[in-house]
């Protein structure tokens, strides 16, 4: 408990670090977001005019001000209003693409994860044999790639070409959000096939070999030698006192992948068109929305720190020699 | 204890290393018995092949190694042909294992409850949960552990802890034969000598075998009712172990002793054995230890001596000086 205590008031420092950077990083650079909209209007805006853009962007007042002004609005949740679709909170925006962004990236982590790990364990039992002298190699290979040149070779054969999967979007557009229907469900999957595929073909080479390499390490362990002495099944040794040791470091890495998933896979939703949180950020980046770009970066904070700490509840629950007294 | 039957019969037994293109026979055609209650001591240097013998006859030799001839008998049966079936119920049944490091023979994610259980509904498929679990209580009373801390982890116990822990799993299917691989190197010598008190009395009293392997010879003498000193990768003497250090028979055997400091008596300066044991891939033709062997003769070096009996010394020994 003290652990977990510790740890609270850790992240909790780390997020006020966080959002007090986020506050200052575009308030250092010359020219503030609202200066920019003022300066697009070249000089044909009132004195009140000025002063309702400074203070809806969060530029009135001093420092200090703004500051309190700022946290006060991160707190309720209140990014401003985007620039690129205007008049949509940015709030609102980001919900959005975060959902949809959970969707492709989660279902791309959490798939590569799984497949990953059971090929390391699958490669690392039978070392040298056929599986591992197969796999090991083409998914480090894989590994190489990026998910852009996936993503273009898939797009290109599947979606032009054999028009088996469509072009766009995170669902048919006839149906109505609604995750307890079946149908829409099927159509969410359909339209995430492959955008996940890219990102997972490249990702779960990473998996495959973290787990080997641990498992190969652990295969010498005398504890594992102990158990095939005591004459236990090859499937209690191999999940129970080989996997389940490691699979520690394992989780570590899942937990940062989790919390970067939130940054969006940039160029896979580019090239699917897929409105997740990569593609509106690309947007933004564009078009210099500030507000989007602050409460992205804050979304992808909050979740790396969330996911850490995800990560260190799960470790402790996992392994007995880090529960402290 | 001992009685003269022997429980373990083995005969000829070789275990090379594979390499790539070379192989290193870490065993050589060893033969000895391991009696009914006896406790049967391996002596020798690191790298003699002492623990590759113990995995041997545990059946646990996995690639590079590769048991490549001999017998291991046990009750006629070959130990070494054994099928899956056959070989499951060998294990821990018949035949159990202790650790050098207990440390890491210990599953340091998994509670010792488990470890202990594991290996009963394994082989007692019948078994019913508060029976194994009982069972488990018992046997950490018997190693003189409170039972209250089963439920714990390897790391919450101390090292002479965990050695009792590798003992009480060694004797949870009641086996016939327990291979003791250096239990007691990693701990300091105050805990060893409880540790081994420990198993004699645990001995005496549930009447198993054990093969004891260790290089502190001390120790063996002490434990051991007979002791073979192994020599790049053969037996060179078996012998009683009243007698091994008074009265040895093979000039490697005389040179280990030699090597040991006395406890009682002068201070004595020790001679230690001079130059290296044989690389295994290039091994010299007559008897192994003669390059450095102050009393070879020369057919020492082209005639390899066998492991005869000497029934006036009641030991067996493979040195051509005792022709």
């Amino acid at each position: 408990m003290i652990f977990l205590a510790r740890r609270l008031v850790f992240y909790f420092a780390a997020f006020v670090l966080a959002i007090t950077f986020n506050f200052l990083i575009p308030r250092l650079m010359p020219g503030s977001p609202s200066d920019r909209i003022i300066a697009s209007f070249q000089g044909r805006l009132s004195e009140s005019q000025v002063a309702a853009i400074r203070r809806s962007y969060g530029f009135d007042g001093n420092l200090w001000e703004q500051y309190i002004t700022y946290v006060q609005s991160v707190f309720r949740l209140d990014f401003g209003i985007s620039t690129v679709q205007f008049p949509e909170p940015t709030a609102a925006l980001l919900f959005y693409g975060a959902q949809w962004t959970l969707v492709l990236v989660g279902l791309a982590i959490f798939l590569a994860f799984f497949i990953g790990s059971f090929m390391g364990i699958h490669a690392a039992w039978n070392r040298g044999g056929f599986f591992d002298s197969f796999f090991t190699p083409i998914n480090v290979m894989m590994n190489a790639f990026t998910p852009a040149i996936v993503a273009l070779l898939l797009f290109y054969a599947f979606s032009l070409q054999l028009k088996w999967f469509p072009l766009g979007r995170a669902h048919d557009p006839n149906l109505m959000q609604n995750w307890f229907d079946l149908k829409f469900v099927g159509s969410v999957l359909y339209h995430a096939t492959l955008p996940v595929l890219s990102i997972l073909l490249v990702s779960f080479g990473g998996w495959h070999l973290g787990m080997r390499n641990v498992m190969i390490n652990l295969l010498n362990e005398d504890f594992v030698v102990l158990a095939r002495a005591k004459g236990l099944s090859e499937n209690r040794i191999k999940y129970r006192y080989v996997a389940r040791n490691a699979i520690l470091p394992q989780i570590t890495s899942l937990a940062l992948s989790i919390g970067f998933m939130l940054g969006g896979a940039l160029v896979v939703e580019q090239v699917f068109n897929y409105p997740g949180l990569g593609k509106f950020t690309f947007t933004a980046i564009g078009a210099r929305d500030y507000s989007f770009i602050q409460g992205q970066l804050l979304l992808l904070t909050c979740s790396v720190l969330v996911a850490n700490l995800v990560s260190d509840i799960a470790n402790v629950m996992l392994d007995p020699r880090l529960r402290g007294r | 204890m001992s009685s003269d039957r022997a429980l373990l019969e083995v005969r000829n037994l070789t275990v090379d290393y594979v390499g790539d293109n070379s192989i290193a026979r870490a065993v050589d055609g060893i033969d000895f018995d391991i009696r009914e209650g006896e406790a049967f001591g391996l002596a020798g240097e690191s790298g003699c092949g002492k623990s590759t013998v113990a995995f041997a006859l545990a059946r646990l030799t996995r690639l590079p190694g590769l048991v490549s001839g001999g017998e291991v008998r046990l009750d006629g049966q070959d130990v070494l042909k054994f099928d899956k079936a056959r070989l499951k119920a060998y294990r821990w049944r018949e035949v159990s294992f202790v650790f050098q490091s207990a440390m890491n023979a210990l599953n340091p994610v998994i509670p010792i409850s488990e470890q202990l259980i594991d290996v009963m509904e394994t082989h007692e498929p019948g078994l019913s949960k508060e029976e194994a679990r009982k069972r488990a209580i018992d046997l950490f009373d018997l190693v003189g552990i409170p039972p209250a801390r089963l439920d714990e982890f390897a790391h919450q116990f101390s090292g002479g802890m965990r050695q009792r822990i590798c003992i009480a799993i060694a004797l949870a299917l009641k086996p016939r034969l327990i291979i003791m691989d250096e239990p007691t190197t990693a701990l300091d010598v105050v805990v060893q000598r409880d540790i081994i008190e420990q198993i004699v009395e645990l001995k005496n009293r549930l009447g198993f075998s054990v093969l004891f392997i260790t290089h502190d010879l001390g120790l063996m003498i002490e434990f051991c009712d007979r002791i073979g000193v192994m020599y790049s990768g053969e037996l060179v003497e078996v012998a009683p172990s009243g007698s091994i250090l008074t009265n040895p028979q093979h000039p490697y055997t005389r040179a280990l002793g030699n090597s040991f400091p006395p406890l009682t008596g002068p201070r004595v300066r020790l001679e230690g054995i001079s130059g290296t044991p044989p690389r295994l891939t290039d091994l010299p033709p007559g008897c192994r230890f003669a390059p450095r062997c102050p009393h070879a003769m020369p057919i020492c070096h082209t005639q390899a001596p066998e492991l005869r009996f000497y029934p006036q010394h009641q030991s067996e020994a493979a040195c051509h000086l005792l022709n």
